[in-house]
Formats: structure tokens, C-alpha cells, sequence
């Protein structure tokens, strides 16, 4: 019943889809979306809203060990935040960040991908599970994992990290980029496979006829037509790379050279240790702003370029 | 974008009401419904309290309690320890109003918590204004808040300073064991000449440095009632840093971070020949380094004129009562009991390898046995010395939190050869200074 | 024919390289889960010792009455549940916003997007506050609830929706009289399985090693999932030194579930599935 050339074709179709006809399919839109937005509402928003709300707010205190009083101070937080060097040199430092390491491992993820999907590899589920696994490794353990394997004296790669201090300042972020890299790689091969799987093979048997070889049909057909998903992930990493917390906490227990300080979610998660909530939403407002700002500007621009 | 930025403005009035709710009900200082801060029994009835608190095996302990007291019986609830997540927790649930009866509290904590409105004042419980002769004094001072009458907690146990040395290295090479810090910095470059290093000089563990300026007579924080004083440079301190700075830039000391393999590593392997620590290092240096078993003894720790005889503590916590309680009283009668009871301190003694903070506390049974690892040496008659030897007036500040944090960012940078420690600590100064502005405690510039 | 075996070489040895590069790490957990305290630091890394993998998971399983096979219990519980109903509701509302036309359509995706553009530090205290109003922190819920919701999961939905289920095939189940519900279930589903699998696989995980929603909200170690526990241990490393080979073999047994839950689910990743088998 399907058309077998149209699928070919099917980004540029899809996209002037026709208007539902009448109510019905419109009326069940709110099955679908309500249960999932309500949670969210509860569990995101609201708590959002109560951050931002408190980030406007300052305490006031008599004594020296005297009770506080929450007041209402305006932008008094936020002057603080854009006076905070390190804060803004840490955002400088994840931008330099992303733009080397996001595009390395969404390249070797897009590669891979296409590779398992080429039918060139034998043991493709070993493959598959091999990916995977350094995403489910669960934190807590990657602290002693990656001290191990980055110490100068204990590391199996000592020859490596006994000649290079791959911990010392001029090195630490990169070294931070490989391990966020191994991490990630297989997570968003997984993405990017999952969308080759939906290309139906009718699609490559018209390319195929054509004498066309494995890498002429990846480049041509399987990216064109797994830009969406390339398009998401790249905004997941952006996001992930502006929030990025786990990995420099990790490396701070045994790298002097990554401070608390380090990334602007690391700020974050040391104000409130203080605790001082109130400052900690306020720079948490402006990550979220600064990310926003990114990752829309992401979008429009690949929108732009028709690419969802 | 219009129409979301009018959806996300409708999230926050939802959530502005939301806090509307929260803040009303008396901001920081827990629920309206909270009990006068006298300290009396409660009427009828058998009492629960909850307690939180992250001591290995305190389940044991606490059910000796429970067997004893059916009337007032306590429920433990373990977790991380404080910096790992749990005071965090207590913060959280302070402002919620649902905070455990008791909790476990280190010294340096204390005054965060009560700066928070968090702690009830146990001076009003006569018993425990009477419990204060049990203790050694400067524990009770660390537990002593604001004037006399102020005591926030009941001191569990204490980390008086020593040095742990390696005897055999030390003797094969025929190096004396340093009894001042001239000696010990004249031993590190006999040390290095040996082909070890004499310590590792810890760049995170700021409170060991604080017992090192503790030891020698720096005060850092200072409350007169009206405001803070932070001193985190005062000559004593200065001297201390000076001192270690000096070895780090003579390269006589390791500077391996603390607490991970490699660490470990550099006393197993005999790198590191010295460690200036705490009664509870014993265990840490049995568990990290045991090809060395039976190689290391324990002295006093370096003076810095002959003859003194001054020493440093490093951690040790509390079990204080929160404000939010609503028996206080009843929590107040354990607390004493875990805290001050031959039973309860052989048990955490034994279980958890606590150091008490009672001065009876000093002579249980278990700490006059000599300890194998080394060398079957009286080593806790050392530690109960040390424990008599420490200053009592020395003050916590209220965001150690964020006064280690940075004073551990400047630390990394002076051993990594950017900076000195002196120049860390004046930076973690200026920080302190500035957090407790923006947390309205007032403080002198 | 040589261009094939030439490729194919190529191709192999890329994955080769990259599997060596994946997985030393993932060894180096392995050796040192078969390993004592003393042999941990002291021989090398990536060979085995003395094997003591099985004394090693014996000492795990009774330290503290056998706690861990508890919060393993606990982490299945937490998981399955939230991972399943989580990518049901994540799954649903993509399709919505691939398939249909509607107003705030655009509002919904800026503020799905937007919700998680702020760090989840800032929004512990907030959700702790909610929780405590209904007297509910310290609850299974407290854990179970907020691990449902998945925004990233809307977003991977939407996108495999668009690519997945045709317009067309919608149109025909329109008209043959199938209700917009019934043909998800029926007909879009089906398509998009290989997809699905993915996002729940994903949030399975997610919510397997989340650690910091549990901190804030539980107090008995009781409910404590397994990542939760083991991160409790290791912040006592330093009391109790003996942990930190508790929290190594701990670890290993921890991805052993995400093992088997990928292993069993892979199958469900063939290609051709989209290629219309509902007729």
C-alpha cells in the first residue's frame, strides 16, 4: 500500500503536511499530551518557577548568629552573578569545550552508526553492546576508574601518563572531553542508529541499481535523511555541555587543577552547598538563559537550512 | 515565542504562590508549631525520635539504647556523610520543616547549622549543663556557640593530631625522629636525598591545615557578638604556610591528591614515609598500605619550639538536637547516653573506631591495647596526650563549606607552582568575607 | 568483490579500534572486582591476580545484612515501572507533536525544551519542598514519580515519529473508521518499535543510575536504590577504607541488569521494520 518512492522523498513531502480535517484527530491531541505535561508541569516547571522566584529574593539578618529573614532584593543576585569572573570564565571554558568535543563525538557516532548499518560488520550486537556499556557504567565508580587510569604511577597507560601530565591545567579539559566522549559516543550512535533502522531498504535498492557504492549511499541518502536525529542530538550535547556537573566533580578528586569553579554547574552546586539557594537559582537562570540562547540559535539556524 | 513566554510567565505565578506558601511559614526557622526553648520532659507516653547520622554499625549501638529505654526509643537513619549530600539534606529539610529529632554534626559544621536557625540550644537542658566536667575542654568549646550559655551540641569524638612515621625507613637511614618542625623540615631533605619524599602535603584537606595553623596558635574566626572576624592570614597561619610553602617549592614534599589509589599507593609503596593525621588515620593507613604492616609507630606531633607541647585536631563531630524537635528533652537524655556512657563509647569505639571526647572516655579498655599494624604500640596513649594538648578557643567560621572550597582552589594552584599558600588563603579570605556578606551575617572588611 | 572485502576490513578494524577503546575501562572494572584490597593498588591493572571474584561478591552480599541485594531490589523496582510508564507518556507526547497539527503546538516543544535547560541542582530543594507539603518525601513515590518524566525522550519520539510512521498510513487508518488512539496503539507503535526500545533503554538507565533525585529524597536505607547506596559507601571510603573494593564489585553487579535488559532488547533492532508491514 505504501508507495515505494515516496519514503525517498519523504522529508520534503512530510513537511507540508495538510491540515487535519475537521475536529477528530485534533480531539484526542490532549490524550496523548496531557499525561506526560501534567508530570512535567508538577516535577519541571514548578519547581523551576520556584527557583526563579527565590532567585529574586535576599536574606536580611540581625546578630551574628541572628535568624534570617528572606526579602525581597530584585536583581540583586543576578548583579552578583554577572560581577563573578571565574563564573564567566567557566562559561567561556565549556564553549571552547563543546565546540571541539561535541562535533568529534557526534562525528564518530554518526560514523559508527553508519557502519553498523552498511551491513560491512559481522557481530553487530557485540558491537552494539560494546557501545553501550561506558554509558550505563554508573557514576560513582568513575571517579576511581578514571583517577586509576590517568594516575602517573598506577595506570595501565603509564608510558602515557607518566610523560604527560594529563591532569595539569593546560591538558585536564581535554582529558575531561575524552572521558565525557567515551561516555557519550555510544549513547548517541544508538540515536543516530535507531533512525537508519526507519530508512525502509527500498529506499537503497533504487541507489544500489544505480551502481551506487556503500559510502556514496551513506553520504547521499542515510545522512540527508537522518539529519533530524543528528540535529537533536547536537542540541542534547549542547545542553549537556553547558550543564556539565558529573565529570569535573569527578576529576576535581584527583586533578588539582579543576577547582570548584571549574564549570558554571559546578557553581552552581557549590553555591547551594553553602547553602545559598538564593544565589545558586540565580546563576542557574542565567546557565539556563546562556543555554537557552545556544541552543535555540542551533535551531534556527538548521531549520533554516530545512533540515526538520 | 509570545505565546511561550506567556506560558512559562503562568508556571510562575503557580510557583509564586507556591513559595508564598513556603516562606509564610516563618522562612528559615522551621514550622510555627515548634516547642519554647526550655527544656523540659514530655508529658505521657512513649516517645519516638528519629536520628540521622552516618557512623558505621550505629544500628548496634542504638539498639543497646532502645533495649534499655522502652519509653524513648530511637530510629536511625543512615545515609552519605555530611559533606556527601546529608547536610545538604538537613538544610533542605530544616526549611521544610521535616527535620529528624537528632543528627550528627561535625564541629566545623556547627555554626553553619546554627546560623541557619537550625539547632536547639541543649544549655537549656540542665542535664547536659551538668553533663559539661565529663568532657575535655576544648571539645566542649567547639560545641559552645555564641556565649556560654549557647551549646549546640554534645561532642561524640575527636581527632587529636599525631605523627604517623615510618620507623624502619627512618632508622635505616639514620635520620632522627623529628621532634620540632626545624627538625622535621631538616629530616624532609634527608628524606628526599633518600629517595622519598617526607610527606604528601594534601591540597583538599584544608581542615588538616587548619589543625596545623590550630596547632600553632592561629585563630581564623573570631565572634564578638556583634560581627565576624575572618583571619585566615593571621601571623600564626602565616607561619604555617610560609613553612609548608616552602617545602612544596623545594619540591621535598609529594603532592598527590588525597584519598584516591594513587594516593594510597604512595604509602604502600614507601614514597611517602610520614603522615601528620588524626587518631582515626590509624585505620587509614592500615586499610591503604598494607604491605608496610608493623613499619610504622606513632609520635608526637612536631612542635614548633622545643619543649612545647601543642597539638592539632582534625575532625571529630557532634550529635545535636534540631531546633524543629519535639522532644527535646528526651533527645537530649540520648545524646548524653551515646555520647558520654562507658557502654555506648566502648561500642562506637569497637564498631566504628570513634575517638571519644570524654575525658573518661580517653582510658576505655580497648585504646590501652597495643595495635598490630604497628608494631604493637600503645598508639591511642599518644592520641590521649595529643587530645589534652589542644588549644580550646579555637572557632569555626559559618560557611566552612565555601571557606574549604576556596581556600582548596588557591591550594591547588600553589602546588601545581601557580601561587603560594599564603596567597590562596588571603584569596579564601576575601571569599569568606563576601559569602557572609551575601548571607547578611555581619562581618568586619 | 575486492572493493567489498577492502571495505569490510576497513570496517571491522574500525570497530576494533573503537571496541578496545569502549572497553578497557569496562575491563579494568572487571580485574579489579576479582581483586583484594591489598592486590588492587599493587598489581597491575588490566591482568588478574588472585581470582576472588566470587568471595569478593560473597563479602558484598553480607556486609550490612545483605543490604545490597535490597537496594538491587529496590533499584528494579524504582526502574522497571518509571522506565516503561515513562517512555509510554514520553512516546505519546512526541508522536503528538510529529503527528498533528495543533495550537501551541510550538508552545509545548520551547517549553518542553525550555524545562531542562535549567540544572537539576537548582531544582533538588523546590521538589523536596513539593514533596514534603504532601508528607511524602522519604516514600517510594517521591523516587518514583519525578523519574517519569523523560523530556528527551518526547524529543527522540518526535523525531523517530516523523521518520517512522507515514502521514499517509494515518490517513488510511482515518478513514477505515480507526480511532486516533487505537491506531497509536495498533498501528504507530508497531512502526516505531525499534525506536521506542531505544528511548526506554535510555531512560531505563537513566533512572537506574540516578543518584541525586534519591539523596534528597530518602532518608532510609531501606529504599535506597543501588547507585544511591554505593555512592553512600564510597563517601565513607575514607573511615572505612574497606568499602571502596564494596563499591568496585558493587558497581560491576550494578550494570549487570542494564546488560541483560539491553541483551534482550536488541533483538527488537532490525532494519525494515518501517518498510510498511501494516496493511
Amino acid at each position: 500500500m505504501i508507495d515505494t518512492i515516496a519514503p525517498a522523498a519523504a522529508p520534503v513531502t512530510r513537511k507540508a503536511a495538510r491540515p487535519p480535517r475537521g475536529g477528530g484527530p485534533g480531539r484526542s491531541v490532549p490524550f496523548f499530551v496531557v499525561p506526560f505535561g501534567v508530570l512535567f508541569l508538577l516535577f519541571y516547571l514548578l519547581p523551576i518557577g520556584y527557583a526563579i522566584v527565590q532567585s529574586l529574593y535576599v536574606v536580611r539578618r540581625t546578630g551574628t548568629f541572628g535568624p534570617a529573614t528572606e526579602v525581597f532584593g530584585g536583581l540583586t543576585q543576578y548583579r552578583q552573578v554577572f560581577a563573578d569572573g571565574p563564573f564567566w570564565q567557566s562559561v567561556l571554558r565549556v564553549f571552547a569545550f563543546g565546540v571541539v568535543q561535541v562535533p568529534i563525538m557526534l562525528g564518530l557516532a554518526l560514523v559508527l552508526a553508519l557502519l553498523l548499518d552498511s551491513g560491512l560488520v559481522t557481530g553487530k550486537r557485540f558491537f552494539r553492546l560494546a557501545f553501550f556499556v561506558p554509558y550505563a557504567i554508573p557514576g560513582v565508580v568513575a571517579a576511581i576508574m578514571w583517577g586509576f587510569l590517568y594516575s602517573p604511577s598506577l595506570s595501565p597507560l603509564k608510558p602515557v601518563t607518566s610523560a604527560v601530565d594529563l591532569l595539569s591545567a593546560d591538558l585536564v579539559l581535554w582529558s575531561m572531553a575524552n572521558v565525557v566522549t567515551w561516555v557519550y559516543v555510544g549513547y548517541n550512535m544508538l540515536i543516530i542508529y535507531s533512525a537508519l533502522l526507519a530508512i525502509p531498504a527500498e529506499v537503497y535498492e533504487a541507489a544500489r541499481l544505480d551502481g551506487a557504492g556503500q559510502f556514496r549511499i551513506a553520504w547521499s541518502i542515510k545522512i540527508p535523511l537522518v539529519m533530524p536525529a543528528l540535529v537533536l542530538t547536537t542540541v542534547f550535547s549542547i545542553i549537556g555541555t553547558l550543564q556539565l556537573l558529573a565529570e569535573p566533580q569527578v576529576f576535581r578528586s584527583f586533578s588539582s587543577a579543576v577547582t570548584s569553579t571549574y564549570t558554571p554547574n559546578l557553581t552552581v552546586y557549590s553555591t547551594s552547598s553553602i547553602p545559598n539557594f538564593h544565589l545558586a537559582a540565580a546563576f542557574s537562570v542565567v546557565l539556563a538563559l546562556t543555554t537557552f540562547v545556544l541552543s535555540f540559535a542551533f535551531l534556527r539556524v538548521t531549520q533554516r537550512r530545512g533540515a526538520l | 515565542m509570545r505565546t511561550t513566554l506567556r506560558a512559562l510567565s503562568a508556571t510562575l505565578v503557580c510557583a509564586l504562590s507556591l513559595t508564598a506558601c513556603s516562606s509564610g511559614s516563618g522562612g528559615d526557622a522551621g514550622p510555627a508549631a515548634g516547642p519554647a526553648s526550655a527544656c523540659a520532659p514530655s508529658s505521657a507516653g512513649p516517645v519516638t525520635l528519629t536520628f540521622t547520622t552516618w557512623i558505621p554499625k550505629i544500628e548496634e549501638v542504638v539498639a543497646a539504647w532502645n533495649a534499655k529505654n522502652p519509653n524513648i526509643q530511637v530510629k536511625v537513619q543512615t545515609g552519605p556523610n555530611g559533606n556527601g549530600g546529608t547536610y545538604q539534606n538537613f538544610f533542605n529539610q530544616l526549611k521544610a520543616g521535616n527535620a529528624p529529632d537528632l543528627g550528627q554534626i561535625e564541629y566545623d559544621a556547627l555554626p553553619g547549622f546554627r546560623v541557619q536557625d537550625g539547632l536547639f540550644n541543649l544549655g537549656a537542658c540542665d542535664i547536659v549543663a551538668k553533663a559539661k566536667d565529663q568532657f575535655i575542654p576544648w571539645t566542649w568549646g567547639q560545641v559552645t556557640l555564641g556565649d556560654a550559655s549557647g551549646v549546640y551540641g554534645v561532642p561524640q569524638d575527636s581527632g587529636p593530631m599525631a605523627l604517623f612515621y615510618r620507623a624502619d625507613l627512618f632508622e635505616k637511614n639514620g635520620i632522627p625522629v623529628p621532634k620540632t618542625w626545624d627538625e622535621y623540615a631538616a629530616a624532609a631533605e634527608k628524606v628526599r636525598a633518600a629517595g622519598g619524599y617526607i610527606t604528601n602535603f594534601s591540597q583538599s584537606d584544608i581542615n588538616q591545615f587548619a589543625g596545623f595553623a590550630w596547632q600553632a596558635g592561629g585563630r581564623w574566626f573570631s565572634n564578638d557578638g556583634q560581627q565576624w572576624t575572618v583571619n585566615l592570614t593571621d601571623d600564626k597561619t602565616k607561619k604555617v604556610a610560609d613553612y609548608w610553602q616552602n617545602l612544596i617549592s623545594k619540591k621535598l614534599v609529594s603532592t598527590v591528591p588525597p584519598w584516591t589509589t594513587e594516593w594510597d599507593n604512595a604509602y604502600n609503596s614507601g614514597q611517602a614515609w610520614t603522615w601528620i593525621s588524626a587518631v582515626w588515620g590509624a585505620n587509614s593507613i592500615a586499610s591503604g598500605a598494607p604491605k608496610t604492616t608493623g613499619k610504622w609507630r606513632v609520635a608526637e606531633m612536631p612542635q614548633w619550639s622545643a619543649g612545647e607541647k601543642s597539638a592539632g585536631n582534625w575532625g571529630g563531630s557532634s550529635t545535636a538536637v534540631f531546633k524543629s524537635s519535639k522532644h527535646p528533652y528526651e533527645a537530649a537524655q540520648f545524646a548524653l547516653w551515646l555520647n558520654t556512657s562507658e557502654e555506648a563509647l566502648g561500642l562506637l569505639n569497637e564498631k566504628a573506631n570513634l575517638y571519644p571526647a570524654t575525658t573518661a572516655g580517653t582510658s576505655l579498655p580497648a585504646l590501652a591495647k597495643g595495635v598490630a599494624f604497628y608494631g604493637d604500640q600503645k598508639i591511642y596513649e599518644t592520641f590521649a596526650t595529643a587530645a589534652t594538648q589542644v588549644a580550646p578557643d579555637f572557632t569555626w567560621g559559618p560557611t566552612m563549606t565555601a571557606t574549604y572550597t576556596n581556600a582548596s582552589d588557591g591550594f591547588k594552584a600553589a602546588v601545581s607552582g601557580k601561587g603560594t599558600l599564603t596567597d590562596a588563603l588571603t584569596a579564601a579570605q576575601a571569599s569568606t568575607i563576601k559569602t557572609l556578606k551575601s548571607q547578611a551575617i555581619p562581618v568586619k572588611e | 568483490m575486492r572493493e567489498n572485502l577492502l571495505s569490510r576490513t576497513a570496517a571491522m578494524l574500525v570497530m576494533a579500534v573503537c571496541t578496545v577503546y569502549f572497553l578497557v575501562p569496562v575491563w579494568w572494572l572487571f580485574v579489579g572486582a576479582t581483586k583484594s584490597s591489598e592486590q588492587f593498588t599493587g598489581t597491575g591493572a588490566l591482568w588478574f591476580a588472585d581470582f576472588r571474584l566470587f568471595d569478593n561478591i560473597g563479602d558484598l552480599l553480607a556486609y550490612r545484612d545483605g543490604v545490597f541485594l535490597r537496594w538491587m531490589a529496590n533499584s528494579l523496582a524504582y526502574t522497571c515501572g518509571a522506565a516503561l510508564l515513562g517512555t509510554l507518556l514520553a512516546a505519546m507526547c512526541g508522536y503528538a507533536l510529529a503527528k498533528y497539527r495543533f495550537r501551541g503546538r510550538e508552545v509545548l516543544f520551547n517549553v518542553v525544551l525550555s524545562g531542562v535547560l535549567v540544572p537539576a541542582t537548582a531544582l533538588a530543594l523546590p521538589l523536596f519542598l513539593m514533596f514534603s507539603k504532601i508528607d511524602a518525601t522519604n516514600t517510594f513515590w517521591a523516587v518514583f514519580l519525578p523519574s517519569l518524566v523523560n523530556p528527551f525522550g518526547v524529543y527522540l519520539a518526535r523525531v523517530y515519529a516523523s521518520s517512522s510512521v507515514p502521514d499517509e498510513l494515518l490517513e488510511a487508518a482515518r478513514i477505515d473508521g480507526s480511532g486516533e488512539v487505537r491506531t497509536f496503539f495498533k498501528v504507530s507503535t508497531k512502526l516505531m518499535f525499534p525506536a521506542l526500545v531505544t528511548i526506554f533503554l535510555f531512560h531505563f538507565v537513566a533512572v537506574w543510575n540516578n543518584f541525586l533525585l534519591p539523596l534528597i529524597m530518602l532518608s532510609n536505607e531501606r529504599l535506597f536504590p543501588v547507585t544511591l547506596g554505593l555512592f553512600t559507601w564510597n563517601t565513607q571510603v575514607n573511615q572505612l577504607p574497606q568499602l571502596r573494593g564494596l563499591v568496585i564489585v558493587g558497581s560491576l553487579l550494578s550494570i549487570t541488569p542494564l546488560v541483560v535488559a539491553f541483551l534482550l532488547l536488541q533483538r527488537f533492532w532490525r532494519s525494515g521494520l518501517g518498510a510498511g508491514a501494516v496493511k
